[in-house]
């Protein structure tokens, strides 16, 4: 904390110091003048010399010399620089918020080093008043320190912190020091924001106002952007062969930065082997797939990962990683007329038979009546177009309300017991005939619902072609259980939708074959098949990895069916204690008990569920990669992030950062808020006051001695 | 008489003495010189010095060229010889004072300054003298001559007025003056030096010596005023030299001895150097009466006289 001064070339006057000591020196000749004849003997005398040069006041020279020094220091305009005194001599306590960006892009280089220098140094500039607040930020935000005054703690959080394995985001971390800056009863506000400052983590739409005054002072400490390479996604295509799964990963390798094209050797383990290597040749700013040789899923929970063989500058966008099981088939269960058994379920059938993962294992009754084991390992139950005895009422309430599918297509045949009356969405009519025109058509598709969800894109499949020239008519009250997903051009209603349970019905008012309508033969009726059935069935889409941040519910059932752990839903229901091993070799508890069972995913890599003591069956396990977006380090500008975020163009920077271009706070500034001239002028005048009190006493002093002598 | 210099001390002579500080309240010099000299004669008329000293008749043989009016006929009537009568002319001598006025000497500490206390003993001498019949003279120097009166028997009066308008100014040395003295003082007589001697005593000494060279009776006052002998100063104070106007911080208590002891080594050392070249010398301290300095120059005038 050096000693700096506004106006240093004042200091010539400390030689007025002289004065002080010259008045002590020849006070006496000034004093009392003896007239002598000749000074021809005292002359001769080696001691005046001695007394001449002997200084009798010391506390009056004392006083007088320090008074001098005192007001010179005063004009030079004195100031403490990043000092406790400092702070403590500004306009007053200091709120100071600092943000620190974790993503994992600050792994490249020195990046974190000089960041954590940073936040050290930014503790240093406070003074004992002066709260500190630490929040660390990637994609989320996290207070670590909440405006303490003991920077000893701060230092300690500092050094406990690591790069994580996210991306970075700057809404939720400003949000959070806006907020406390806003709660802030403190008179002055600080908030240090340090990090690489990449454009991807800036939206422009952060929504973020600092209080006014607040003095922002970002820190980046990033260079310029490296060259990059990354693996951006990893598809897992799969065929069925000789009834095990096949597994073609297909990888998309994106380059940023480079200025010719570059071979590049991308590798395929799997269960920690590795499988496969391939060269792959990508140009300059840009991408390019490769698509490894299938292998046979063998094993459930199957590690894979996808990397590119040489490391750059940023290590973990390198690889992807994936967890991939053996399918599991929809069963699906076709109940037909037996009279025109194979005809009305032609189209259907086939349509789920074609598969490219052959999720679907479909199989045709021709009976009417269902008992309590027909049902049993079911997925989904279709009634299509026949009637159903009341005897099945019981066994089909039940399959529905513990999780069952069922779809019921409304043909010319369809009858349907009254005890089951509540199981639809509404109670359907006769058939009405379309056939004006050209029949109808579907007028109206309830796009946000999973089942017309994907053909929510433009040439994402098309409705309009399909013309529908007979439907059963449908009346549904809305509810919160019973939905209309799709009605046709006249605004009946042509596919319906009631939650039961667990379980879903589904309604369809016309025939899935080419009967009624033609739908049967337009491109879109095999998507639309497999996602009626799909969604009918509950069964989520299970994700082969997760991205780091995010946070999984163990005892969420369709969560864990998202990671592909349906199967142990039932093992992770909250019964036992669990523990999980994170990539990094870590183990944390997941306590038994009812409510959520929240497992962060903070870390690239292989996150392993076992009951403690690791024994038994292979453990489940999850993926988690870095979110892509991070790879690209392009840099923002940080005076666009402080104008966005503050009224005013108060932006400074923290000096001593090798990138601080900036004074934290102007050398003006942090002189007029400490005033140490003022102190320094009253100190002087308190000395002046003390010269004259005591240069009064030894004048008395001497006049009496003078009297004495005469 | 608490101030006695050392080697120039005399004894009492048991006269009627006058403090110098009483003298000064006489302006008119004839006056002061008159009360001081009749109450020392008075005092002094049965000393067997009185009527010695300047009553001396010499003989010798006539020579061709001499005026045959001063031949003693009285004496050729009994030797048959011609001797030449020489006693009225040698005993009219000539005085003079010289009398320094240098800056220095305007110094005082009691009441009368060295330069007054000179002019009483100069106006004196100068009364006595002219009442032994002598032809009187004074020159008053700095470093150089500022007033000479050529002796005369008629230039008593001229004498008092040149003593009564001395006025101290300048700052003074011997050297110059004596060289200049000597040159206009061509007839021998006695002459009567009264200074305070701030110089080196072997310059002092040399110069004054140039008077008795040729052939002049010479007697050295050596004025101090007490303040100069004893140093009694007490405040550390600032002592300002009158002639050069320097100044320099002084604490007396610290130095008082040294002082003094080195102005009785210079008066000890201008006394063994007069004495060696024949010239009567004595320290005055401007406290003491006038009489003890009328009385050494009696005795000085007697020595003299012998050994003629």
């Amino acid at each position: 904390m050096p000693l700096q001064f506004l106006v240093p070339l004042f200091l010539a006057g400390l030689a007025a110091v002289a004065i002080p000591i010259f008045v002590h020196l020849t006070r006496k000749q000034r004093a009392k003048v003896v007239e002598f004849p000749s000074l021809m003997f005292l002359e001769r005398v080696p001691f005046h010399a001695e007394s001449r040069r002997k200084i009798h006041h010391w506390l009056l020279l004392l006083a007088r010399a320090l008074a001098v020094i005192l007001i010179v220091a005063a004009f030079s305009r004195p100031f403490l620089r990043d000092s406790d005194v400092a702070s403590g001599a500004t306009s007053g306590p200091r709120e100071r918020v600092v943000l620190l960006d974790r993503s994992y892009s600050m792994g490249i280089g020195d990046h974190w080093e000089r960041a954590t220098d940073a936040a050290r140094e930014a503790t240093q500039q406070v003074g004992p008043l002066d709260r500190l607040s630490l929040v660390t930020f990637a994609s989320s935000a996290e207070m670590v320190i909440r405006s303490t005054v003991d920077r000893t703690r701060f230092a300690s959080a500092l050094d406990t912190l690591r790069v994580s394995d996210q991306a970075t985001s700057y809404g939720p971390a400003l949000k959070l020091a806006q907020t406390i800056l806003e709660e802030s009863e403190l008179p002055a506000k600080e908030l240090v924001l340090i990090g690489d400052f990449q454009r991807t983590g800036w939206t422009g739409e952060e929504g973020v106002s600092l209080p006014e005054g607040t003095i922002v002072t970002p820190v980046a400490v990033g260079d310029e952007a490296p060259e990059n390479r990354a693996v951006s996604a990893v598809s897992l295509p799969r065929q069925r062969f000789s009834g095990r799964d096949r597994v073609t990963p297909t990888a998309r390798i994106t380059r940023l930065g480079g200025d010719a094209p570059e071979d590049i050797e991308v590798v395929l383990e799997v269960d920690g082997r590795e499988l496969q290597r391939s060269t792959v040749q990508l140009p300059a700013e840009g991408s390019a797939s490769v698509t490894f040789e299938p292998f046979t899923l063998a094993e459930r929970h199957t590690r894979g990962s996808v990397r590119i063989a040489t490391e750059d500058a940023l290590v973990p966008d390198d690889a992807y990683y994936f967890v991939s099981s053996p399918g599991r088939a929809l069963s699906v269960q076709i109940l037909e007329d037996a009279q025109n058994r194979g005809a009305s379920s032609l189209f259907l059938q086939r349509a789920l038979s074609i598969s490219a993962e052959n999720v679907f294992d479909v199989t045709v009754r021709a009976t009417g009546s269902l008992g309590p084991d027909d049902l049993t390992g079911t997925n989904v139950l279709v009634v299509n177009d026949r009637p159903l005895a009341a005897t099945s009422a019981t066994a089909l309430r039940s399959f529905v309300e513990e999780g069952g599918g069922l779809l019921v297509v409304l043909g010319e045949r369809i009858s349907w017991p009254t005890e089951l009356g509540d199981l639809l969405p509404g109670a359907f009519t006769g058939p009405v005939d379309r056939e004006e025109g050209r029949g109808g058509r579907l007028g109206y598709l309830e796009y946000d619902h999973p089942v017309f969800e994907v053909f929510r894109g433009p040439r994402s499949g098309d409705f309009t072609g399909a013309r529908f020239f007979r439907a059963r008519g449908l009346t549904v009250e809305p509810s919160d259980s019973s939905t209309v997903l799709a009605r046709y051009d006249d605004g009946s209603v042509a596919l319906a939708e009631r939650l039961l349970g667990e379980g879903r019905v589904l309604v369809w008012t016309s025939t899935l074959d080419a009967f009624w309508n033609d739908l049967a033969v337009q491109p879109v009726f095999l998507p639309f098949v497999h996602q009626l059935v799909r969604y009918a069935s509950g069964r989520t889409e299970t994700l082969a990895s997760f991205q780091a941040g995010q946070v999984l519910d163990v005892s969420d059932a369709r969560a864990m069916e998202t990671a592909g752990l349906g199967e142990a839903v039932g093992a992770l229901a909250g019964e036992d204690e669990l523990v999980t091993v994170t990539p990094s070799g870590a183990t944390a508890p997941l306590p038994a008990g009812e409510g959520p069972r929240f497992l962060r995913l903070e870390e690239q890599g292989f996150y392993e569920i076992r009951p403690p003591g690791g024994a038994g069956a292979r453990p489940l396990v999850v993926a988690v990669n870095v979110e892509p977006s991070e790879a690209d380090l392009a840099a923002l500008d940080t005076e666009e992030v402080v104008a966005s975020i503050t009224a005013g163009p108060r932006s400074t920077a923290l000096p001593g950062s090798e990138n601080a271009r900036t004074e934290l706070l102007r050398r003006e500034d942090q002189e007029r808020r400490q005033s140490l001239w003022r102190l320094l002028l009253m100190g002087a005048f308190g000395l002046l006051a003390l010269e004259t009190v005591l240069s009064n006493r030894v004048s008395r002093t001497v006049r009496r001695g003078s009297h004495a002598t005469a | 008489m608490s101030h006695r210099p050392g080697r120039g001390t005399a004894q009492s002579t048991g006269a009627q003495f006058l403090s110098p500080a009483i003298l000064a309240r006489i302006d008119n010099l004839e006056l002061l010189a008159r009360t001081v000299v009749d109450g020392f004669l008075n005092g002094l008329h049965r000393s067997p010095y009185l009527g010695l000293s300047m009553d001396f008749a010499e003989h010798r043989p006539y020579m061709p060229g001499d005026d045959i009016r001063r031949i003693d006929w009285r004496l050729y009537a009994r030797t048959d010889r011609h001797y030449i009568k020489l006693y009225e002319a040698e005993t009219n001598a000539n005085f003079a004072v010289l009398l320094d006025i240098s800056r220095s000497m305007s110094y005082g500490s009691e009441g009368i300054t060295k330069l007054d206390y000179a002019r009483y003993l100069a106006a004196c001498l100068t009364y006595f003298s002219r009442q032994q019949r002598d032809r009187v003279g004074l020159v008053t120097f700095d470093h150089e001559i500022v007033t000479y009166v050529p002796p005369s028997a008629r230039n008593l009066d001229l004498c008092l007025h040149a003593l009564d308008r001395a006025d101290p100014g300048r700052p003074g040395s011997l050297g110059r003056p004596m060289v200049k003295i000597a040159e206009i003082l061509n007839r021998k007589g006695i002459l009567v030096v009264l200074s305070d001697f701030y110089e080196e005593a072997e310059e002092a000494v040399s110069a004054v010596r140039m008077l008795a060279g040729r052939g002049h009776d010479v007697i050295v006052f050596h004025i101090l005023d007490p303040a100069e002998i004893d140093f009694p100063f007490e405040t550390p104070s600032s002592f300002e030299d009158l002639e050069s106007g320097e100044r320099i911080p002084v604490i007396p208590g610290k130095l008082r001895e040294v002082y003094r002891k080195l102005v009785g080594d210079h008066s000890a050392r201008l006394e063994d150097a007069f004495t060696g070249g024949r010239i009567d010398y004595t320290l005055l301290n401007s406290s003491h009466p006038l009489d003890f300095a009328l009385f050494r120059y009696l005795v000085a005038r007697e020595r003299k006289s012998r050994t003629r």
